[in-house]
């Protein structure tokens, strides 16, 4: 039965148009992205870092090295917007529309309910990271050699993740980091999905949930907070980035996911807990 | 099937629905009327465990919905005002979303259920191309699949034309004789309660005031058309004798019990009032409805008097 709700939900889900626009978008903005890589002198600044460094250029600048870069905007600005749009339809929607009065008229628990909602967040969750990932494989590897990897990202606070790294390892670092980054939009839906569950519109939910990302960011850039960085859920956000690390801090990863699974648990718990006491009323 | 105790709802200051003793028996159809905001939606939502009761309990098919919804609403169909799906979806995939959240159900099923609601033929149209009376039919549809004893039909009429008011309570006739369902019939359509209703009760203000048989409801006074020179001064002296307990519109009387219309037109004889025409007013429940209301309210402004 779990399994058939399960389901239901995936049909729902996946048969409403705006599911897709996160895709979309991401297709678009690599296409776009790719052309901004191959036109312009960004490989001639990425050929001098490396061969500032000791490296050969022409091994590193490839369909990986293009992959890694271009995930770096899109998680930033599109992947939370997209993933909480549909995390604050899941439940706001359908009581907007009527039609979550309709499904408690029938013999399932209100936790159930959730439970397969969220569910179908998370599966979605994963679907469009492992889109993300895949399409920027293939577009990039359409324009750009299959070769090593080199990764050059600065993180807040000084640091920078600096590495490179044969074809076959940079595939199952990336592979790896998508893993990663699921858990990341999974939070982030979790976090819009809470919101959904109480008496508001699906925007609203998207919005707070999009505004409470922004205030973390926010909080954690300024330098009152430094000592209270590790309670920014962005923090915990950037362990993806962690994995090209030489050498990958596991530690460090694991504690960040620990939190985020903390803040799943807890959007989850508050969202059924409100969901349980709220009449649903047309 | 359902008995609701004591049954109150309060949504912040206001009270929706205020100590509401119900009971619906097994195979009848059952009306509950009343004004918007008269509290029916409220206490359909606390039959179906969607509405939290502030106080009382509410039972259906012998559980009490609080506590156990799952076993209460496992042979419960329902119909809300203005049939909401998922457009974008068809006809058939709706029902079996829908059928998902009480049992597997195969698809025998469902093509029986469509077959019996006449929806053959388009079930596997998207429900945005469904006209009003066929989301209605999908409704109805969704409602059986899951083999319900009880059915809830919250303002099943609203929205239809007169030609799907009368198919709507033609079907409602149906699945009480064809399928011996116990029926709920929440509406402001007193024709419509009157033609299919076997016992009624009448919410105003979240309160219950009347409950009974179309039959009580019709016979509760027993009124009289009267037509003489000075109503005013003939009702004052029946009234003074007993003979009368209550006027309407300065043309009707309520008997007292006992007393038949012989002796009103002899006692306005003997005090030298011509009587032009007397006569027994039959009830409607329309009638009815609008006095009770008119009471109820006439009642609500002598207690703020009161006080």
């Amino acid at each position: 039965m779990f399994f058939l709700q399960l389901r239901s939900e995936l049909a729902k889900l996946f048969g409403k148009k705006r599911t897709y626009i996160g895709f979309g978008a991401f297709l678009l903005s690599q296409n776009l992205m790719l052309l901004a890589f191959r036109y312009s002198n960004w490989q001639n600044g990425t050929a001098r870092l490396l061969e500032g460094n000791g490296y050969v250029a022409t091994e590193f600048i490839s369909t990986l090295t293009v992959a890694v870069l271009m995930l770096i905007p899109q998680i930033l600005l599109l992947m939370p917007l997209y993933v909480m749009l549909v995390g604050g339809d899941l439940v706001a929607k359908e009581a907007e529309d009527g039609t979550l009065r309709m499904i408690l008229s029938r013999p399932i628990s209100r936790v159930r309910l959730l439970l397969t909602k969220w569910l179908t967040g998370v599966i979605f969750s994963a679907i469009l990271v492992t889109a993300l990932g895949a399409m920027a494989l293939f577009f990039a590897r359409c324009w750009f050699e299959w070769k090593g990897m080199f990764v050059f990202i600065p993180l807040p606070g000084g640091q920078t993740i600096f590495n490179a790294m044969s074809a076959g390892e940079g595939l199952k670092y990336y592979a790896l980091t998508h893993v990663l980054l699921a858990v990341n939009a999974c939070t982030m839906l979790s976090l819009a999905f809470m919101f959904s569950c109480f008496n508001m519109k699906p925007a609203a939910a998207t919005i707070l949930a999009l505004s409470f990302l922004f205030l973390s960011v926010v909080m954690e850039g300024m330098p009152f907070f430094e000592d209270w960085k590790e309670f920014a859920i962005t923090h915990h956000f950037r362990s993806w980035v962690l994995v090209f690390a030489k050498p990958m801090p596991i530690a460090q990863i694991a504690e960040s996911l620990c939190v985020l699974a903390g803040v799943n648990a807890t959007a989850f718990v508050i969202g059924a807990t409100h969901f349980h006491m709220r009449d649903i009323k047309s | 099937m359902i008995r609701l105790r004591q049954l109150s709802k309060c949504f912040g200051t206001r009270w929706a629905l205020r100590d509401l003793d119900l009971t619906v028996s097994r195979g009848e159809i059952f009306g509950l009327l009343g004004h918007n905001g008269a509290g029916k939606s409220t206490a359909i939502g606390m039959m179906l465990g969607q509405v939290w009761p502030t106080e009382g309990e509410a039972l259906v098919c012998g559980y009490d919905v609080s506590v156990e919804r799952q076993r209460a609403l496992l042979k419960v169909g329902a119909i809300f005002e203005t049939p909401v799906f998922y457009d974008y979806l068809s006809g058939w995939k709706n029902l079996q979303i829908l059928s998902h959240y009480t049992a597997p159900t195969p698809p025998e099923r469902i093509k029986k259920i469509i077959e019996w609601v006449g929806l053959t033929g388009r079930e596997h149209d998207k429900v945005s191309k469904y006209s009003h009376g066929m989301r209605t039919r999908l409704a109805l549809a969704q409602a059986l699949l899951p083999d319900p004893e009880l059915l809830i039909l919250d303002e099943p009429s609203d929205g239809l034309d007169p030609e799907g008011i009368h198919e709507m309570r033609l079907t409602i006739q149906r699945l009480q004789k064809e399928l011996g369902l116990t029926i709920l019939l929440s509406s402001h359509l007193l024709n419509e309660v009157e033609q299919l209703c076997t016992r009624i009760a009448v919410l105003n203000q979240g309160k219950k005031v009347f409950e009974g048989t179309l039959a009580d409801a019709k016979q509760t006074k027993q009124w009289v058309r009267l037509k003489v020179a000075d109503f005013a001064k003939a009702t004052a002296s029946l009234q003074s004798e007993r003979f009368i307990t209550d006027t309407r519109n300065a043309s009707l009387v309520a008997l007292a019990d006992g007393v038949k219309t012989d002796a009103l037109v002899r006692h306005l004889v003997a005090m030298d009032m011509p009587v032009y025409e007397i006569a027994q007013e039959e009830e409607t429940l329309e009638s009815f409805y609008l006095n009770l209301m008119q009471d109820s309210r006439n009642s609500a402004k002598a207690s703020t008097a009161g006080h």
